[in-house]
């Protein structure tokens, strides 16, 4: 690898200046991997994916397959999708619910714990030697959960979820702790895979609110969405800790035109009594949240509807890293349990017309999103000495605003969402873990 | 089935597939009866005995005539970027099966289709392919579709957007 001059980069995000050849570098991308990835908290599901016992899920964490399955006790575990014996991926279904995992190779089995219990002739060809319980599934070294969130981490000395989320929790709680029951996935995750770098898509969800006023001009030039260039803007920026940031896009008022983003009054109460008084005034005059947990989940909570009335649904999405320029979406629709399935009917409605592949808004986010990575991977984008001053700018921001200190929910909120404020902090934790050597451990 | 039957809504499939790849998406949409519902499944991975490897519960798109139309008139707009410069786009639709419905005036269609796309300057094309299932109908001497449900074959779709008709 060729030296990286670390103290140049981080000179120029600190002053709102990303490198482009940071980008889709493939060094940069081995190093992600490895440093982001290797480290980080990774969405792998909700908890009403998995309702019985035996039901599982297969995901991935970038490049490890992964399962998770329900135990008899109701216990969630994650393993590594790769039979002990010869590595053959254990099971290719997405879903579904089974006893035990066979391997199809040599047939080795496992049970829900991930314990080996099956070898085809066993003794007689392995002898005594072999301790069953020395090969049974690895296990993904941490998985926790919080507000039905399954996450997993390859690091085993990670801080916990709970502190990695941190001010996070905060509005996960409103998103997703606002109703008695909780949210369910309707039915499994859309995916496709789009021409992206992870980085930008994250980067467009969590902090960047500025690209909805050209990127879907086309909503507005149909009159569904204002002509007001700045309605993305209204409402606050929040940086969070770890890299992760939410925008709270409210209105030129200040309030929202459907109070509670559209949910029926016949959930008000529960609103009252799940979330205090802070959240409550939030969630009261929010139109949209959107926002992103560091590396590469994303969340959109918005409220749709082509005739009048507005419905709220709520997006959760995976953007996993296939190479420098290419990334699977997963975008997982979830819906408050305890609402009339009428309303659940009409917000999915909206849902899918304005989201996922085939959402008049998203089509053109993925247009933007190649041609980044189109531009990028040149020579002259990817000059690391900077001769042509090649840097995308996030200066938006950068010296003149100041957090609104009045504002109820934790984080430091900038008066409007656009802003880079988001973006730079990402720049800076992914700065932080990318240049962090792995600690060598000492086996003794 | 009637041969002539097979033949007029054989040809009915052609003009139609001929108006999208050459973006008469007005035109198109007069193909589409009032109460269409026209929805694209997601194809899973499953077991066998699971029975069915396709998931309905969640969709690419459940769409009713006005939210086609919606999707049609975005594409006449100056900034639905995806379109704009356009993709050059092929529907190649073959193993068209007719069969008679409940009510005279409608039959069950199945066809297979390959979608081949070219966009901007990249030699590489993108592609989706699968089955088709309608309901079409004579109304006033003219066929319409009064349903059409896509299942695509690949549960991960390798196209960077569903921003086509199908």
């Amino acid at each position: 690898m060729r030296t990286i001059d670390w103290k140049e980069v981080e000179k120029n995000i600190e002053n709102g200046r990303f490198p482009q050849w940071l980008v889709t570098d493939p060094e940069i991308y081995e190093l992600e991997k490895e440093r982001i990835f290797g480290r980080t908290w990774q969405f792998l599901a909700h908890e009403s994916e998995l309702k019985e016992p035996g039901s599982f899920v297969t995901r991935m964490m970038v490049d490890d397959p992964i399962i998770l399955v329900k135990n008899k006790n109701g216990e969630i575990n994650a393993f590594l999708n790769s039979c002990s014996h010869r590595g053959v991926r254990l099971c290719t279904e997405d879903y579904g619910n089974k006893k035990a995992f066979s391997c199809p190779y040599h047939g080795w089995t496992y049970n829900l714990n991930g314990e080996l219990i099956g070898v085809v002739a066993g003794n007689k060809v392995f002898g005594e030697s072999m301790d069953k319980s020395e090969w049974g599934l690895r296990p993904v070294p941490r998985v926790e959960s919080y507000q039905g969130m399954i996450f997993g981490n390859l690091d085993p000395d990670a801080m916990s979820l709970e502190d990695y989320l941190g001010e996070m929790k905060w509005y996960f709680d409103i998103m997703l702790g606002r109703s008695d029951g909780g949210m369910e996935v309707r039915g499994v995750p859309q995916r496709w895979v789009a021409k992206a770098n992870w980085k930008m898509t994250s980067e467009n969800f969590a902090a960047d609110p500025y690209h909805v006023q050209t990127t879907h001009r086309s909503a507005v030039e149909l009159k569904l969405t204002p002509s007001d260039p700045l309605y993305a803007s209204y409402g606050h920026q929040v940086v969070l800790s770890n890299g992760h940031g939410i925008n709270v896009i409210t209105s030129a008022t200040g309030r929202s035109n459907n109070i509670y983003q559209g949910m029926p009054e016949s959930m008000w109460s529960m609103f009252e009594k799940n979330l205090n008084k802070e959240q409550l005034d939030i969630f009261s005059r929010v139109q949209n949240f959107v926002g992103g947990v560091f590396p590469n989940l994303s969340f959109l909570s918005s409220c749709s509807g082509t005739e009048g009335t507005k419905y709220n649904h709520l997006q959760f999405r995976v953007w996993r890293p296939l190479g420098p320029d290419q990334v699977e979406i997963w975008i997982w629709y979830m819906i408050d349990k305890a609402l009339p399935e009428d309303y659940k009917e009409k917000s999915y409605k909206g849902f899918i017309a304005t989201f996922g592949a085939a959402g008049t808004l998203e089509q053109d986010d993925t247009e933007n999103w190649a041609r980044i990575v189109e531009a990028s991977q040149g020579l002259m984008a990817r000059d690391r000495n900077l001769s042509y001053n090649n840097m995308l700018n996030y200066l938006m921001g950068l010296d003149y605003l100041d957090p609104d200190e009045n504002f109820p929910g934790p984080g430091k909120a900038y008066p409007t969402c656009y802003t880079d404020h988001i973006a730079r902090s990402m720049h800076k934790y992914w700065l932080e873990l990318i240049t962090k050597e792995p600690e060598v451990k000492s086996h003794e | 089935m009637n041969s002539d039957i097979q033949y007029e809504i054989s040809q009915f499939l052609y003009y139609e597939a001929y108006l999208l790849d050459h973006r008469k998406y007005r035109e198109w949409l007069e193909l589409l009866d009032d109460d269409i519902q026209y929805t694209m499944p997601l194809r899973v991975t499953v077991d066998n005995k699971m029975g069915s490897n396709l998931n309905t519960e969640m969709t690419y798109f459940a769409d009713s005539k006005k939210d086609i139309e919606i999707k049609v008139e975005r594409l006449y707009t100056k900034s639905a970027w995806v379109e704009n410069p356009p993709t050059r786009q092929r529907h190649f639709i073959s193993n068209v099966v007719v069969e008679p419905c409940f009510s005279s005036n409608d039959y069950k269609v199945r066809s297979y289709f390959l979608f081949k796309r070219s966009r901007s300057s990249e030699a590489k094309t993108e592609e989706l392919f699968g089955e088709r299932e309608d309901i079409i109908r004579k109304v006033n001497g003219k066929w319409k579709i009064a349903k059409r449900t896509v299942y695509p074959d690949q549960s991960v779709l390798s196209v960077m957007n569903v921003s086509m008709f199908l």
